[in-house]
């Protein structure tokens, strides 16, 4: 057992090195600007928590926050159940489904950036396909909050539904034909074997899918800030925008206590997650 | 009947805003060599192929890519197959650990990443890219050969080394055959991510080494030739296009939680 665990560790050890060069140290260096004032490299106070305090304090923060939650809950709630169904239906093409997953692999190749140029090409009143119907029927995601944010949703779906419905896909096709027929048999419900066969079974990818979806979700930057830049009125202005404007204003200090902070909302719920489904895990 | 309209209106949702984009490539929207706005033909094409900024950004992406999969391969192979066959201390440790670092949201590093970074002159490198981007491909990846070297019996392992072979004989000659569409998935994977991602490739090329997705960006001016960035779209999707083709049989493997 010694050796093996000498070997083991001499494997995992260049994944290590790299992951602390490019992540853990840059994470240290984050927390510590977070605790000065920063004017230029060579002109640096330490503040202590006063940049922590100033965030946790100020209205707009939480108003922020609460709109990144709320951001993230509506796209699990919608991209989950949406994409679970499409890798259902894309089981039921047998041979066919291939070019289903292929087709929903599509949007994940787009560059980032040009994502939302897409689709405001797809809506711009003139020139896009959607445009003039859009317009006709009183659709204006400029000034009206409501139309961002169904427009954020679902360019959002859009682009990451690939991801739910591949992942959902991989667990779904793994389940041995034996237990739905054992359960037909017996005369079970489609419900119920969802329910009782495929959602157990379908739990590990989902639980990847939840995670890596809600931090992007909950972070969305690029996508959000070409539609609307965080208009009307603030009305999509996701924390992750808020940062983006303190490092454009060179506001050092400031900028890394607020990603010290988004850092640690996302280690807790992360760590919340891990320990849930650690705990589902083991029960009998 | 419900079937064939599911999968017809989930054809239309996806393919919508390219259909848009593939048509606007094929137009002319800026009047320009005499050419009117709104001929057809393969001009914006032509215009791109022929802009050196443009040509240029296509290869540092490709370069940086090809980087990123090549690093996280080689370093994530070892890695994973640690994992999946060997109990060590802290093992579930290191698997969250992983976890943690795939979760950390991009803009949080990106400041503290560009000065270290600068100290160790790999800004506007492409090598530079590919580094970042391994903080987020490196986890998926070690993910995925984890699972499928997992699912290869281990006495697959033991007879070989039963054989006679080494360690890296056996690595090379026999797990990585073996695995091959784990490798191909991790790859497509590592790609796509690597491929589209847009913080970092923005702030780690501040005067050259540009990538795709800046070049795109930089296109948009005073008067946007909307044309000739759709046609840049279209170009930046064949390789993504082409590996989606590569690993359609093993695209949905793979990808399990153990933390």
């Amino acid at each position: 057992m010694q050796s093996q665990s000498k070997w083991a560790l001499i494997l995992v050890l260049p994944a290590c090195l790299l992951l602390a060069v490019i992540g853990l140290l840059p994470l240290l260096a984050v927390v510590n600007y977070g605790f000065h004032d920063i004017f230029s490299l060579s002109d640096v106070h330490w503040v202590g928590f006063d940049w922590f305090a100033d965030i946790l304090g100020s209205d707009r923060f939480l108003a922020s926050l609460g709109r990144s939650l709320l951001f993230s809950a509506l796209t699990l709630a919608i991209q989950l159940p949406l994409g679970i169904a499409v890798a259902l239906m894309l089981l039921s093409f047998g041979r066919f489904a291939i070019w289903g997953l292929m087709l929903c692999a599509l949007p994940l190749v787009v560059p980032w950036n040009m994502i939302p140029m897409l689709w405001l090409g797809m809506i711009d009143t003139q020139s896009g396909l959607l445009g003039p119907g859009l317009a006709a029927v009183g659709f204006d995601y400029k000034f009206t909050a409501l139309h961002t944010w169904a427009l954020i949703l679902v360019m959002d779906t859009w682009h990451w539904l690939g991801l739910v419905v591949i992942l959902s896909y991989a667990g779904l096709s793994a389940i041995q034909p034996q237990y739905r027929q054992a359960a037909v048999i017996d005369g079970a419900s489609r419900c119920a074997i969802f329910r009782h066969i495929e959602l157990p079974r379908l739990s590990g990818a989902l639980a990847i899918v939840i995670l890596i979806r809600f931090v992007d979700s909950f972070m969305i930057y690029t996508e959000a800030f070409t539609i609307n830049a965080g208009g009307p009125n603030d009305a999509t202005r996701f924390l992750s925008l808020e940062l983006g404007e303190e490092i454009k204003g060179f506001s050092y200090g400031q900028a890394a206590a607020r990603a010290t902070l988004y850092f640690l909302i996302v280690l807790a719920v992360t760590y919340v997650f891990v320990v849930v489904t650690r705990r589902q895990e083991d029960r009998p | 009947m419900m079937r064939v309209l599911g999968g017809v209106a989930l054809a239309v949702f996806i393919l919508l805003p390219l259909v848009q984009a593939v048509l606007l490539s094929f137009t002319v929207t800026l009047e320009k060599d005499g050419v009117a706005a709104g001929a057809v033909g393969l001009m914006n094409y032509a215009d791109v192929l022929a802009a050196p900024e443009l040509r240029a950004a296509m290869v540092n992406s490709a370069v940086y890519v090809c980087l990123n999969v090549a690093l996280c391969i080689g370093v994530g192979l070892p890695a994973a197959y640690a994992l999946a066959r060997f109990r060590f201390l802290g093992d579930r440790h290191f698997l969250l650990a992983m976890l943690v670092f795939r979760m950390t949201p991009p803009v949080v590093l990106s400041l503290p990443i560009f000065i270290l970074f600068s100290k160790l002159g790999l800004v506007n490198s492409p090598l530079g890219i590919a580094l970042v981007h391994c903080l987020f491909n490196l986890p998926i990846t070690i993910w995925i050969l984890e699972s499928f070297i997992r699912a290869v019996p281990s006495a697959f392992d033991e007879t070989a080394f039963i054989d006679g072979h080494s360690g890296p004989s056996f690595f090379f000659r026999h797990l990585v055959p073996m695995i091959a569409p784990g490798i191909g998935v991790a790859a497509f994977f590592c790609f796509i991510f690597s491929w589209v991602e847009v913080v970092f490739a923005r702030i780690l090329t501040v005067t050259a080494g540009k990538p795709i997705t800046m070049a795109i960006n930089a296109m948009f001016t005073f008067q946007t030739d909307i044309g000739m960035v759709m046609a840049m779209t279209c170009l930046s999707l064949v390789p993504g296009v082409a590996m989606i083709w590569l690993v359609r049989n093993h695209l949905a493997r793979g990808f399990t939680l153990r933390a």
